[in-house]
């Protein structure tokens, strides 16, 4: 989130696209019902006509897959009826920047792209620079090379009628929502736009969420109190283990993992490769070295690099995401996996075939607080064969949240410490337990080595208690990090260095401990003012609430509307003021060249309307991996920067055979994988059964009765549910079609109080061309009645 | 005292059901899994150990759209509840709360409450004693009367995150409903305030977004003419006749010894 | 009259009539004591007495197929009796409403002139209306009590104050009958025990009756 929770009450408009927050974020309707009580509206924009769709005021219907002609109709829409913040968009982002001339889009590419690696050659889509290496601008916006105007030509093709012949949503209220959410582009005026994992896990996933920022910037609703792009993270830490390095490729504070590349050879050639040559960035040196400080302590030098030679290294051009994972394991590359509270069995994309996959293992750790349907993966009940499967499973029993201490990062980036409520059941243990005594007891076993190999696990400090109970203050301190020789609490960020001299072991949580206070522990409950109760836990960076606040504030640095003050520059003073930390040099004054320029961690300080990601600098619509249409926007189907795995793993179907859109989605009852919820009788009896949602139009169709049994297939395979015949779910009238959609819940498994199909046994096994998350919400599928 | 009712607006609720858990949960009800209904609702309707049912109704709109209602169903607590007048051993009364509550020591399993609800809110749970006997008590939500009794909300109140339920002072929140209702009426032309004065008023009030009917409530439930017959008449006076006959009888067999002995010599007239 | 053991017997009540009788009379005891703790918290003691509430509906549920009985038995068993009873009920002559007044005279040990009575007198007759009244009340509700799955709400909820009224009215009648039986016309139990009242008996309080059997006498030794 740019914003946070409390902020959504200051919406005028909020569009809900890819997520269902009244079913997985239930408690923000706290908040957006404040919104809607003082006369806010409410969009909710799903394949299917959700809990949260009932509490907006408008709701439109669009086919799973299709975000990003959605969005670009939209667009297109602001465009061209004026309708964008002007001197925003003119002033705070990148539209008045004039692309090289080796840029071009033609038929659904863009240039330079190589078919061979499915990849392309993003220099051709790079800015203009004079001489001195600044970007030509043109402020009018009227050069037919600068962003806004090849974003203008971009869009245009994304006319009204072709847009709901690929999406299906009605006319009438199609332009009844763009006309709702371009009055946020009135200067003053708020909207922001929520989105979950309906928005990310697609093969286009990350130019879905794209398409949501070139909104808000084109609307100038981010920066602002209201607005922003706000992702719902899926779990309660989802935020903070991606802070912390979760990603293959992300270590701590969202930087990069060194690969086997040559550029890599040396520390210093690594610093240069990842770090850029303008923007906040620039200090990325400082903050990879404390966090090599805090790896590998005083063995950590400036002659061995600072241990840069411990650190595990990326194979070059190799990915090492989940499904690649599972690819290798299917292979017979990996031997062994370790397990934290992850259920593949049914959370992951093909299930059936990484079930399969598991057996290729040579060991596997399961931690979690329930056998789950992977650490029983070899038992009868999974329908294998126990004694032909060789894989050692040995499981941990973990404790739940309320049985340990720690912190919670939430989507809004509120940092929140937990204490203990209860002390664990019978042998279980929190995660930081188990990795401490596991550490320790490497750490032991490696002591007299004096093989190079084992050199990093020596070097390793893991200095946080002699016995088997870490102390977590130790680890919450040197997550913030310190000063090597006084050991003195490092306050900001801004004050790391790059010479050793102090650590951190996450640059962007550095000032969440300084002194003795822990400011994660904060409960002061009082709004100094918009609701961003700056005293009550802790956001990084820096406990500011709003990221890119400077956009709050207009070109001389008064907020752009009296009710919506985020921070204003205050000439007396000569600082930023207001009701949130600045996220801005906070003495940078109108003087300063950069002054209008809030978006701090871009390069040349711009909103980016226009930014280079795999598929192209900007959204371009694409079919789904399994789609029932031909692109109506050019003649590539598929996004031409996914990559394919393992091809056994990866069966496509045609909509030949299966000419149903499906989509997965999650429900209040019950949570991810459903290893705790449906383990809970509570929880469970609210949800017993595996059901699948179908229209009453495919039910007359195939023969259905509400409450009969049916099969579901896909390429990939079949499940049993029960059929839930809803008027909530409704053909799609597209271009030269009726097609026809379904979706259920990817709940359930074989363990625990319920049981029932796992609708991940239908899921493809491919990714977004950047991210490589799953596909898991939209692919084709067929049903019948069970007989 | 100032009095204090439960409000429900369901045109605030976001059907998580959260309700139901915390329900479950403070007063460590047993789950109970029903079959699929072919909805996303759980439980067919309330029973002895789910004593607070979300219910799920899909309408269409008269404007093409569509309506998914969500309502909060549990025990109204009337303030002329048929449940308490059904009661022939008087196990149910109202506390100074205004809820309804079931005194489980009085109460014999009888069931006759459960067929004069008409909301269908009470219900009959069997248990088993320590020998192994089953006996039955009549369960329904108490409206937390134990937590208010601590100065504490209902649990389904504390667990509602939207406000769709709040627990508060009687006025307070029926101007409050009639100031929601006005903001409600453009989206729901049909919302009202549900609150039946024929047995003057309950105790959980109603914003509703449809016409009560939609909702499977009676639209305008009254105390039974059957139950004033029975519990302010048939009972009493049957009491009475049994009372009655039992002086006839006691004074006959005096009388009768009496004018026996008065009117010895004429004995043989009697028809004994 | 103390001299009734060894008088002569005319034939009152046959087999069928009296068990039917008997059932009745059992069942509705049963009946009566499982129903009182629920009827009156005076009678609550009576709750363990059943094993509890449980125990008392079981016991009623019993009786309650038992009450039922009576009227089988007694058509198939003693259609004499049974069409004997069921005229003499419709019958309702002067002499019966007379009954009442010095009936009530008789009822408190004061002198009464009685006219002649049939085989069932007016006390009896009404006796018998009240119970198949109440009967019908108490069998009608007590099956939509029983089963009220099957019933509307409206009639369901009616049933209970039938019900009551019924065990109210069938109380009382049974209270005056049974007092009647042992007090005030002792005799009439040989009559319904082993089926015959002496001669002086039925002349006395079913003189029409001892008149018609007087009657019938000769013609009946005839055709025997």
């Amino acid at each position: 989130m740019t914003n946070h929770w409390n902020d959504l009450k200051h919406a005028d408009v909020l569009m809900i696209i890819g997520a269902n927050p009244a079913e997985n974020h239930p408690i923000s309707f706290k908040w957006i019902l404040k919104a809607l009580e003082k006369g806010g509206k409410l969009i909710s924009v799903d394949p299917r006509f959700t809990r949260t769709s009932q509490m907006a005021n408008v709701y439109g219907q669009l086919r799973s897959g299709t975000d990003i002609a959605f969005i670009g109709g939209m667009i297109n829409y602001i465009l061209e009826n004026e309708l964008f913040h002007k001197e925003y968009v003119a002033a705070y982002t990148n539209a008045s920047y004039i692309v090289e001339d080796t840029y071009s889009f033609n038929d659904g590419m863009f240039s330079g792209y190589d078919k061979g690696k499915r990849s392309y050659d993003k220099t051709k889509w790079a800015f203009k620079k004079d001489k001195e290496g600044k970007t030509l601008k043109d402020p009018t916006l009227k050069d037919p090379k600068c962003v806004f105007q090849l974003m203008k030509k971009h869009y245009s093709r994304y006319d009204v009628d072709t847009v709901i012949g690929v999406t299906g949503t009605a006319k009438e209220t199609y332009l009844d929502i763009c006309k709702t959410y371009a009055s946020t582009g009135e200067v003053g005026k708020a909207g922001t736009i929520l989105y979950a994992m309906g928005g990310t896990q697609h093969t286009v996933g990350t130019q879905n969420i794209r398409s949501y920022a070139i909104l808000q910037l084109l609307l100038g609703n981010i920066g602002i109190s209201g607005g922003g792009v706000n992702a719902l993270r899926g779990e309660s830490n989802v935020q903070g283990s991606t802070d912390f390095g979760l990603l293959y490729d992300n270590v701590p504070g969202y930087m990069q993992v060194p690969t086997t590349a040559e550029s890599d050879y040396t520390y210093q050639g690594f610093l240069d490769r990842i770090t850029p040559k303008e923007g906040y960035w620039i200090n990325k040196p400082k903050f990879y070295t404390s966090m090599m400080k805090s790896f590998y302590g005083d063995n950590a030098t400036k002659s061995n690099e600072f241990g840069y030679h411990y650190l595990p290294k990326l194979s070059a051009g190799k990915n090492y995401s989940f499904m690649r994972l599972f690819d290798a394991m299917h292979r017979k590359e990996l031997e062994g996996l370790l397990l934290f509270g992850s259920n593949p069995a049914v959370g992951g994309p093909n299930a059936g075939k990484e079930i399969e996959s598991l057996s290729n293992l040579k060991w596997m750790v399961a931690v979690d607080l329930f056998e789950t349907e992977t650490s029983s993966f070899w038992q009868k009940e999974a329908g294998a064969d126990p004694a032909s499967i060789q894989t050692e499973v040995i499981f941990l029993p973990a404790s739940g949240s309320f049985e340990k201490e720690g912190s919670v990062t939430n989507s809004g980036r509120w940092m929140q410490y937990r204490w203990q409520a209860i002390k664990p059941k019978g042998e279980s243990k929190a995660d930081l337990e188990i990795v401490h005594m596991l550490a320790r007891r490497l750490k032991e076993m490696y002591k007299n080595s004096s093989n190079p190999a084992d050199m990093p696990m020596k070097a390793m400090t893991w200095d946080y208690g002699e016995s088997d109970h870490p102390d977590i203050d130790l680890v919450c301190r040197e997550i913030n990090g310190y000063d090597m020789k006084t050991k003195q609490q490092v306050k900001k960020f801004g004050d790391l260095k790059d010479d050793g001299s102090t650590c951190s072991g996450n640059w962007i949580y550095c000032g969440f401990y300084p002194e003795n206070e822990n400011l994660s522990k904060r409960r002061d409950s009082t709004d100094e003012g918009m609701s961003n109760f700056l005293n009550w836990s802790y956001a990084w960076p820096a406990n500011r609430r709003i990221l890119y606040n400077r956009a709050s504030a207009d070109l001389n640095g008064k907020a752009w509307s009296k009710t919506r003050v985020g921070i204003e520059w205050n000439a007396a003073e000569g600082k930023w003021k207001g009701n949130d930390v600045p996220d801005f040099v906070v003495d940078k004054g109108p003087k300063d060249p950069t002054f209008n320029d809030p978006f701090i961690m871009m390069a040349g300080g711009k909103g980016a309307l226009f930014a280079s990601i795999n598929e192209g600098p900007i959204p371009e619509h694409y079919e789904p991996y399994e789609n029932p249409m031909s692109n109506s926007f050019s003649s590539v189907q598929l996004n031409p920067a996914v990559q394919f795995g393992e091809e056994e793993m990866n069966a496509q179907g045609d909509v030949s055979k299966y000419p149903i859109v499906a989509t997965t989605y999650r429900l209040s009852e019950h949570w991810q994988s459903g290893a705790m919820t449906r383990s809970q009788e509570w929880l469970a009896e609210l949800v017993p059964h595996m059901f699948v949602e179908i229209s009453e139009e495919l039910a007359k169709e195939k023969g259905i009765n509400n409450k009969d049994k049916i099969i579901v297939s896909s390429a990939r395979g079949e499940i049993n549910a029960y059929a839930m015949v809803t008027k909530r779910f409704k053909p799609y009238k597209l271009k030269d079609k009726t097609v026809h959609h379904i979706g259920m819940p990817w709940h359930f498994g074989y363990k625990g109080i319920v049981t029932g199909g796992s609708a991940n046994r239908l899921t493809p096994h491919i990714g977004d061309a950047n991210s490589t998350i799953p596909e898991y919400k939209a692919f084709l599928c067929d049903v019948r009645r069970a007989k | 005292m100032a009095e204090t009712i439960k409000l429900v607006d369901v045109t605030k609720c976001d059907g998580c059901r959260a309700c139901m858990v915390s329900c479950k949960n403070w007063n460590d009800l047993p789950s109970e899994m029903e079959d699929f209904h072919g909805s996303y609702q759980s439980h067919e309707k309330i029973t002895a150990n789910t004593w607070n049912v979300l219910t799920f109704n899909e309408q269409e709109r008269k404007d093409g759209g569509l309506d998914w209602l969500f309502r909060h169903s549990s025990c109204l607590h009337c303030t002329e509840a048929a449940c308490e007048k059904a009661c022939p051993e008087n196990a149910i009364s109202h506390t100074e709360f205004g809820s309804v509550v079931v005194d489980y020591d009085t109460c014999v399993g009888c069931g006759y409450c459960v067929q004069a609800c008409g909301f269908d809110a009470i219900n009959l749970a069997t248990y088993v004693d320590k020998n192994g006997k089953e006996f039955r008590k009549a369960q329904k939500c108490t409206q937390c009367t134990d937590r208010l009794e601590e100065g504490l909300q209902p649990a389904c109140a504390t667990a509602c995150h939207t406000g769709a339920i709040v627990y508060g002072d009687k006025d307070e929140l029926l101007s409050s409903a009639e100031d929601r209702l006005a903001q409600i009426k453009e989206r729901y032309p049909n919302a009202n305030i549900y609150n039946p004065q024929g047995i003057s008023g309950t105790n959980t009030v109603y914003i509703l977004a449809d016409k009560p009917k939609t909702y499977g409530l009676p639209e305008n439930p009254k105390v039974a003419l059957s139950q004033i017959v029975w519990k302010d008449y048939a009972q009493p006076i049957g009491k009475m006749m049994l009372g009655a006959t039992t002086m006839a009888v006691i004074g006959s067999f005096i009388a009768t010894n009496l004018n026996k002995k008065n009117h010895s010599s004429e004995g043989d007239q009697s028809h004994e | 009259m103390n001299k009734s053991g060894n008088q002569k017997t005319v034939k009152r009540f046959n087999l069928g009539f009296r068990i039917s009788h008997w059932v009745n009379a059992a069942a509705f005891f049963v009946l009566y004591i499982s129903a009182l703790p629920m009827y009156t918290e005076f009678f609550d003691w009576l709750y363990p007495v059943f094993g509890g509430p449980a125990g008392a509906r079981l016991v009623h549920r019993i009786a309650a197929v038992a009450f039922m009985l009576p009227l089988p038995i007694m058509i198939i068993f003693d259609w004499k009796g049974f069409s004997n009873w069921a005229k003499n009920i419709f019958s309702w002559k002067k002499h019966d409403l007379q009954f009442f007044p010095q009936f009530m005279k008789e009822f408190f040990g004061m002198k009464a002139k009685v006219p002649k009575q049939d085989f069932f007198n007016a006390g009896e007759k009404i006796n018998s209306w009240l119970m198949i009244i109440t009967t019908i009340m108490l069998i009608c509700s007590g099956l939509i009590m029983w089963f009220p799955q099957y019933f509307p709400y409206g009639i369901i909820m009616w049933a209970y104050p039938m019900h009551s009224i019924g065990l109210g009215l069938a109380a009382a009648v049974a209270i005056g009958h049974i007092y009647m039986s042992l007090v005030t016309a002792k005799p009439s139990m040989r009559g319904i025990i082993k089926g015959d009242v002496s001669e002086e008996y039925a002349k006395d309080h079913h003189g029409r009756w001892y008149d018609e059997l007087q009657a019938a006498e000769p013609k009946k030794k005839k055709h025997a």
